[in-house]
């Protein structure tokens, strides 16, 4: 087959939102029909209005969503497929939310070793041995023995990309690793990202980072109301996109980051 | 095994005992609320002294069974008064007294979650402390409250099964009898359990459906505390 | 019997109190947290944990100890014979109904999103809950526990209405009907389960803040 590190092809997902009252029932369609490939060290970066159900395709990617139609494949793997057991997949993929959710009961480095002990079934010192070396990279060595809480938001993240890329998966998938932290402390993070970027890892990250998205991705994903509306190398985006609402979408936001 | 139930003397029994059962749970409910909201509102505003009496009184009625405060209303009490009282009155007060040690914690609580900003949005209107407490903050708080209330009265009916061993008439009392007459234990005591699991699981539901209708949304009591 | 006689008498009747108590309270760990979790995220069978917890709500504790002493244990002497078992088997059931609605309530607060993350890295449903929920939920849900097992040593008073099992309210009662003395031996009663209970209560409290702080739950 391909070579497709990753692969979703015509995918759907809807949702209910419960309203006010128990009758307000919105149904929200958050992907239609939406197709992605990508390759080994590919860095595809997916941006659009909040809202728009980037998170959703995201989360469907990993099966921590279930699609409702369309496939879904890792390698030549499909995991929509019936029977499949998709805790061994998601093993592969490295999943960094954006409001981190690390585990509060555990220090920094048990949130890198539980996946390594538990799902790798590594012995103990390896685990341990690689779990360090995942928050080596990070750098963050001085944290080992902090609790979540004691933490800044920065240092979190990364944590949580530390537990991400511990296992070696075959991609990461980054859901906006950025956005809910305090701008002084985006920087750390997006450092980390180049770092991994540089090394030739595997992502797909949903984010607004548009300095970083320039510098890095190969490819940029313009998404609104479900589906995929423009796709290009960021210069392309930068310069002059070819539909209305994405040319709208990035004069505010570039405006606001040369505002800010 | 079942023949007795045909025989309407047990059902007077039973209804008699129920009855009892009945009216001394809602009274111990609602007088341990009035209680409890007095309790609670003292514990916010009093001074040290109030709050420490407040403190021991609550200690004592939760630190201790109710079925060995039973014993101590119906015994000692009146030992210790030297006076011969009504037991039934004697029941009646304690289950309203322990119910108020509990009662206090929820509607404290409850106050407590909404007491600062609507003070003082209470405040600002021009009503005074006592205004704002009671147009205020004690209709929410008994509507945040209503889940522990229905919490409250299921384990003060079960609780009541211990007046049976003070001689009290309660339906428990009425099993003890019917069983001492037909000698048929097992199905008795399904019997009078089931009558006790209709009675709460009906009020309970009940309340639930309550609750729904008025509780206020987007405040709601952290049943953890 | 002078009044230290009696509170001596009383005194020995604890170690009875507490293992009842303790038997319990473990028999209702065992039983609320896999209940919690199923009730939470097995949808199917969610319905046969409501009813248990309604029944255990629902049906006096004495009626129910009068049901399986009495009643089933002239069948079967063997085990509801025996009142220390019938005691326990109540207890203990009945509190893993009560913890049960605890850790749901526990499960709710630490998040959804740690199952998420949970299962992000590659964790199965269940031991994502072992290895995740489980240790967060026990912090969460320290008061609430506390009280639990304070509430456990309170009614551990009703096992007066089977015979046989002299903790300290059965001689209390004891005490009353021997000597005529209707004051001190429920007085002292009455403080012996204070002092019991009030630590416990405590203590739990102060430790499941500490480890709540530290994690920042």
């Amino acid at each position: 087959m391909t070579d497709c590190v990753m692969e979703a092809k015509h995918v759907y997902k809807t949702y209910c939102v419960k309203g006010e009252k128990r009758k307000d029932v919105k149904v929200i369609e958050a992907v239609k029909d939406v197709s992605l490939q990508i390759r080994k060290g590919d860095i595809k970066l997916i941006f659009g209005p909040s809202g728009s159900g980037k998170s959703t395709f995201l989360r469907c990617m990993a099966m921590l969503d279930i699609p409702d139609k369309g496939d879904i494949y890792l390698g030549d793997q499909s995991l929509t497929a019936k029977g499949v057991d998709l805790n061994k997949a998601r093993a592969r993929i490295g999943f960094v939310f954006q409001h981190i959710y690390l585990f509060r009961h555990l220090t920094a480095l048990g949130n890198v070793e539980l996946a390594l002990r538990q799902v790798l079934k590594l012995p103990k010192e390896e685990a341990r041995k690689r779990a360090i070396a995942a928050l080596e990279e990070v750098k963050l060595t001085d944290c080992i023995k902090k609790y979540p809480s004691q933490m800044s938001g920065g240092q979190a993240q990364r944590v949580g990309i530390a537990r991400a890329i511990a296992r070696k998966p075959d991609i990461i998938l980054l859901d906006e690793p950025t956005s809910a932290l305090d701008p002084e402390l985006t920087g750390e993070v997006i450092d980390t990202l180049r770092d991994l970027a540089h090394e030739g890892t595997t992502m797909l990250i949903v984010s607004h980072e548009m300095p970083f998205a320039k510098e890095v991705a190969e490819e940029m994903i313009f998404y609104d109301e479900g589906h995929v509306v423009e796709t290009g190398p960021p210069s392309l985006f930068f310069n002059a996109p070819n539909t209305d609402r994405a040319k709208q979408f990035m004069t505010r936001i570039i405006n606001r980051t040369t505002r800010e | 095994m079942f023949e007795w139930l045909t025989n309407p003397l047990y059902w007077t029994w039973i209804f008699q005992g129920l009855t009892l059962t009945v009216e001394i749970t809602l009274f111990g409910v609602c007088l341990g609320l009035l209680l409890g909201t007095l309790l609670s509102i003292g514990d916010i505003y009093g001074g040290r002294t109030a709050r420490g009496l407040i403190a021991i009184y609550v200690e004592f009625f939760r630190g201790s069974p109710l079925f060995i405060q039973i014993f101590i209303a119906v015994y000692t009490v009146p030992a210790l008064l030297h006076l011969q009282m009504d037991h039934y009155l004697l029941a009646f007060l304690v289950f309203g007294l322990n119910s108020a040690g509990y009662q206090k914690g929820y509607v404290k609580g409850a106050m407590q979650t909404i007491l600062d900003d609507q003070m003082a949005a209470g405040m600002s209107v021009g009503m005074s402390r006592w205004q704002t407490l009671r147009h205020v903050i004690i209709p929410q708080a008994y509507r945040i409250v209503i889940p522990s209330w229905t919490n409250e009265f299921c384990s003060l009916t079960k609780s009541t099964s211990a007046l049976a061993f003070v001689g009290l008439f309660d339906l428990t009392s009425a099993g003890l009898s019917i069983k001492g007459i037909t000698y048929q234990v097992l199905p008795v005591w399904m019997v009078i359990g089931a009558i006790y699991f209709v009675w709460i699981t009906g009020v309970s539901k009940l309340m639930d459906v309550i609750y729904e209708r008025k509780k206020i949304p987007g405040v709601e009591l952290d049943l953890q505390s | 019997m002078d009044v230290w006689q009696q509170l001596f008498n009383l005194l020995e009747g604890v170690p009875l109190t507490l293992s009842i108590s303790i038997i319990s309270f473990l028999v209702g760990i065992a039983l609320g947290l896999p209940l919690a979790f199923t009730r939470i995220y097995e949808k199917e069978i969610s319905f046969a944990v409501d009813l248990y917890e309604k029944i255990f709500r629902g049906i006096p504790e004495i009626v129910l100890m009068l049901l399986f002493f009495f009643g089933l244990g002239t069948f079967f002497p063997l085990p509801f014979g025996s009142a220390f078992f019938v005691a326990c088997f109540v207890l203990g059931l009945r509190s893993g109904a009560n913890q049960s609605q605890i850790y749901r309530g526990a499960i709710r607060g630490v998040g959804d999103e740690q199952m998420i993350a949970g299962q992000s890295i590659g964790l199965s449903k269940w031991r994502s809950i072992w290895h995740i929920m489980v240790p967060q939920v026990f912090t969460f849900s320290t008061p609430g526990l506390g009280s639990e097992y304070a509430l456990l040593i309170k009614d551990s008073a009703y096992v007066y209405v089977l015979s046989g099992l002299l903790e300290i309210t059965t001689r209390a009662n004891q005490i009353r009907q021997s000597t005529g003395d209707f004051i001190t031996p429920y007085i002292f009663g009455a403080l012996i389960y204070i002092a019991i209970t009030f630590p416990i209560a405590y203590s739990l409290d102060r430790w499941g803040n500490r480890r709540k702080k530290k994690i920042g739950l």
